[in-house]
């Protein structure tokens, strides 16, 4: 196989029906035009409040939504009219992980399973010893003591350590592109900094481009790379995170500029920031949007 | 075997549904051993036939429970008709819970147009008064065998597990541990028979529990009128006869007493299933399944 690796995004539009709209829609992404690079690895940073469509994006990127106008493109083949081998392809390429720790798990069966599907999916392995090496290695490689996890129910173990399985199924299949959507939104600052860290080993050591969806700037500049900001469905700045972070041109990424609390307790607020609540918001978003500590 | 723990694990956690469950199981036993009961009683002969017997006997130690106006025993006669009554409210609670299953799963999952169709028609079966249709239809069905008159009452059985199981897919299939699925290259029936149906499994119980209940009402109801399908004696036919020969007068109580007791435990464990399947999975109860 010798397609580019490369993920386009070209005018995508995503309107969702909506009752109680003006005119029966909600439109969750106005306009969205991005191109994803494997070649050189890169994180690549999607940044927007609530309902801003960052998540909606996401959903479209890995097939899970097919937008209302626009295409995406994957090896320039758009990735809703893949034949056979090209969709298989884009598959084991293009993978997510997750907000959600908690739901991420069907809580019917063991944590294995999820890695032992990834296996046997896309024929990792060929016997069973081979696929128990991987996915021991695998868990190793996220700081996971296999013993520990191999065998349990989702139930009993924590959020972080539930996310970090997650990637451990990316470190099976190194897919060249990671969409994660909101992955640290719900650890703990620990957790989250270890998590950002193994993020940042796969792009360096086994080049996966990251597509990092997320409403906090703090982890933005923590991972560098390149950012997009996205508002009301639209991508109103994007460049190298330095460069946008010190001189914003759009007001609305000065307004999330001002809005990273600094834990300095001189440092205080003093202003407050109003949010513009009237606009409208993308049912996919909100509901999962609150960030509890773990 | 995953399955049996769970199962017993919810059972210990629940008297009611314990206690339904031991009750329904004496049943079926007694229903599974109605045969040998049967020839037991008659030692020989035929307890059912008619004129075994002088009829209206009261009750003995040779008939426990006495004879009918043809000279049938009744303990026999009891016996036979609550293994067919059962035996209906398996066959509609299955026929309804698959049914209902499958048009909840394609409704709930693929929605739009499908989704639309289904519930609409689910909801139309929904609110047309069963038993007046019921009595239309065994006015045709004059000599049916067992497996008609359930597939008969199953017609109008299915919608409501189909509503309720619908709701709860339309739940889940937006869970992220579907799209994992979904992305980690599952199929639609893959999905929805490993990812969707395993956690639905106390809904679909409830579903037949349900069902199973309602048949075998409805049949009984059908019967008690006088207005049954004929060729299938059930407990209903039995109290149907005690009304009619007025066997109360005559002193046969156990006729119309019995099947009445038997069925109100029937009832009363069906429905003590039901209660404990909902209390165990309760949305915020849940944890072993569904959540």
């Amino acid at each position: 196989m010798s397609t580019e690796k490369v993920i386009e995004l070209r005018e995508v539009q995503q309107r969702f029906h909506a009752r109680g709209t003006p005119d029966g829609y909600l439109t969750a992404v106005a306009d969205a035009s991005f191109r994803l690079d494997a070649e050189p690895p890169q994180v690549v940073s999607l940044v927007g409040q609530s309902g801003s469509g960052k998540s909606t994006i996401a959903r479209n990127v890995l097939g899970l939504q097919k937008p209302t106008a626009g295409t995406i493109t994957y090896g320039g083949k758009d990735i809703f009219k893949l034949n056979r081998t090209e969709y298989d392809e884009y598959r084991r390429n293009v993978q997510p992980v997750f907000q959600d720790p908690y739901s991420i798990f069907n809580p019917f069966y063991r944590v294995d399973r999820v890695l032992w599907k990834a296996v046997k999916k896309f024929s990792l392995a060929s016997t069973r010893e081979a696929g128990e090496a991987l996915i021991e290695e695998s868990l190793q490689a996220v700081s996971l003591d296999p013993g520990r996890v191999l065998g349990r129910y989702p139930h009993q173990l924590s959020g972080g350590q539930r996310q970090r399985i997650m990637l451990a199924r990316i470190h099976m299949l190194r897919p060249a592109f990671v969409i994660a959507d909101e992955p640290v939104s719900m650890l703990d600052a620990q957790i989250r900094k270890l998590f950002l860290d193994i993020l940042l080993d796969f792009q360096r050591e086994h080049g996966m481009t990251t597509l990092f969806i997320t409403h906090d700037l703090s982890t933005v500049y923590y991972l560098g790379g390149q950012v997009m900001v996205i508002t009301k469905g639209e991508i109103v700045e994007r460049g190298p995170v330095a460069e946008v972070m010190h001189t914003p041109s759009h007001p609305y990424t000065r307004l999330l500029l001002d809005s990273i609390p600094q834990p300095d307790p001189d440092a205080r607020w003093t202003t407050r920031i109003t949010v513009n609540e009237s606009a409208a918001t993308p049912p996919t978003d909100t509901a999962t949007e609150a960030t509890p500590i773990i | 075997m995953r399955i049996l723990n769970a199962v017993l694990r919810t059972v210990r956690n629940s008297g009611r549904l314990a206690t339904g469950l031991v009750i329904l199981a004496v049943m079926v036993l007694l229903a599974l051993l109605s045969p040998l009961i049967v020839q037991w009683i008659g030692g020989g002969t035929d307890p059912i036939e008619v004129a075994a017997y002088e009829k209206w006997l009261v009750p003995s130690g040779d008939h426990v429970l006495g004879t009918d106006q043809f000279g049938r025993d009744v303990l026999a006669m009891v016996l036979s008709a609550l293994s067919v009554s059962l035996q209906i409210g398996a066959i509609a609670g299955v026929i309804s819970t698959v049914v209902g299953v499958v048009v909840a799963f394609v409704a709930g999952y693929k929605g739009g147009w499908i989704d639309n169709v289904l519930s609409t028609f689910t909801g139309i079966l929904l609110v047309i008064p069963t038993f007046p249709l019921l009595i239309a239809l065994s006015a045709y069905a004059k000599n049916v065998s067992l497996f008609q008159v359930g597939v008969m009452i199953s017609i109008f059985s299915w919608p409501f597990a189909a509503k309720t199981i619908r709701s709860q897919v339309l739940s889940l299939r937006s869970r992220p541990y579907v799209d994992l699925a979904r992305v980690s290259k599952a199929r639609d029936l893959e999905i929805i028979t490993t990812e969707l149906l395993p956690n639905l499994l106390p809904f679909i119980g409830v579903g037949f529990a349900s069902s199973a209940l309602g048949a075998i009402f409805g049949l009984v109801g059908l019967e008690v009128i006088g207005l049954g399908p004929g060729g299938v004696i059930d407990l209903g036919q039995i109290i149907f006869n005690a009304i009619n020969t007025g066997a109360l007068t005559l002193g046969a109580w156990p006729m119309f007493v019995v099947p009445i007791v038997l069925l109100t435990l029937l009832f009363a464990a069906l429905n003590m299933i039901n209660i404990g399947l909902e209390e165990v999975y309760n949305p915020r109860l849940r944890g072993v399944a569904g959540e």
